[in-house]
């Protein structure tokens, strides 16, 4: 199938980001779980063995944990561009969601769509454009006629 | 390395070192014995190459001109002259022609964590305004070092595979996802040990 109809975009970085130095971009983290739901077992392990772990070692996340009767229990990460991505957890494992934190951590917010090249650049051409020319002589510019050079030879 | 250069500054020298290196050399010495020696085939359009016949310079004028363009490009280097850099580096199994604050986007995982600085080591061409640096068939690394940072750990839209048959009440949807990493050019960085 082909993919010309779905949404894309070109590759770029939030605010040129790793040009200085590198900033995580997830900006905040919130666990909602239940206390005792079923579907919410792995979460709560993960809360019991390795978010602390995680929080020391991302000091730029702020990570909230929130405990109220639910179904489904629910990732919100918040990004510095503003945007916001939900995932459920529901019948994951701690170890689960712990890689899946790690990825929403890795990532930049931007939209995860179709990239149209894999590549950017600010500065497309460094020694100029090639033309029929390039790495030519330049004695192919001269021309010789014989009519012309009678004629600025006399004045 | 081989040194060939395109701008205004260096053109006189640069076309007789270029000529040498693209020419290669066992062609040639056939083509002059050939003419040398007398032919019994009878000279037909097929008896001799089309092209016409190439004189090369001479081999000590030749070396004297590539040392004197070596010392040049190695000044331009140590003087910082060289402007914007853009280097052809090998990576992922791919090329990539880049310049310093690029962005790449690299099919697969990297072994770094986000944040990291990693060194592209295979360098197969470096340019800049006035010369180029050709690698056979790579630079070396305490020539040039290109620096780059991992910045994002991503996954690719899902992309689907679909199969349909009409009339055959056979469909089959497959939708996937690989992992993606995008790379931050940072620096390129050249050494005047150009010999």
């Amino acid at each position: 199938m082909t993919a010309r109809g779905t949404p894309s975009r070109f590759l770029q970085s939030v605010l040129h980001n790793g040009v200085g130095r590198y900033v995580c971009q997830l900006k905040r983290l919130t666990l909602v779980f239940s206390k005792d739901a079923q579907p919410s077992r792995g979460a709560r392990e993960y809360i019991e063995e390795k978010v602390v772990d995680f929080a020391k070692q991302n000091p730029g996340i702020v990570v909230y944990i929130s405990p109220k009767p639910c179904r489904v229990p629910k990732l919100v990460g918040e990004y510095l561009n503003g945007s916001v991505r939900e995932e459920d957890i529901n019948s994951k494992t701690a170890e689960e969601i712990a890689q899946l934190i790690q990825k929403m951590a890795n990532q930049s917010g931007l939209d995860i769509i179709r990239i149209r090249k894999p590549y950017h650049t600010d500065n497309p051409s460094i020694q100029g454009q090639w033309h029929l020319f390039t790495n030519k002589p330049t004695s192919l510019n001269l021309q010789s006629f014989g009519g012309a050079s009678q004629h600025t030879d006399s004045p | 390395m081989a040194v060939s250069c395109c701008g205004r500054l260096l053109r006189s020298v640069r076309g007789a070192a270029a000529v040498s290196l693209l020419r290669p050399l066992p062609r040639c010495l056939s083509s002059q014995s050939s003419s040398l020696q007398p032919s019994y085939v009878p000279k037909t359009s097929l008896s001799e190459p089309p092209w016409p016949e190439i004189k090369l310079p001479d081999p000590i004028v030749e070396t004297e001109e590539h040392k004197e363009l070596v010392q040049k490009v190695n000044s331009l280097i140590a003087a910082g002259q060289h402007g914007r850099l853009f280097a052809v580096v090998h990576f992922a199994s791919k090329q990539w022609k880049v310049t310093n604050e690029d962005l790449v986007l690299i099919n697969g995982i990297v072994d770094a964590e986000c944040g990291d600085r990693i060194r592209l080591e295979k360098v197969l061409l470096l340019g800049s305004d006035n010369f180029t640096l050709v690698g056979r068939p790579l630079l070396g690394k305490d020539l040039v070092r290109v620096e780059a940072t991992v910045i994002e750990k991503t996954e690719s839209y899902p992309k689907i595979n679909m199969k349909f048959w009409r009339r055959h009440r056979y469909q089959k949807k497959k939708i996937t996802i690989f992992p993606q990493t995008i790379l931050r050019i940072n620096t390129i960085e050249i050494a005047p040990a150009l010999s």
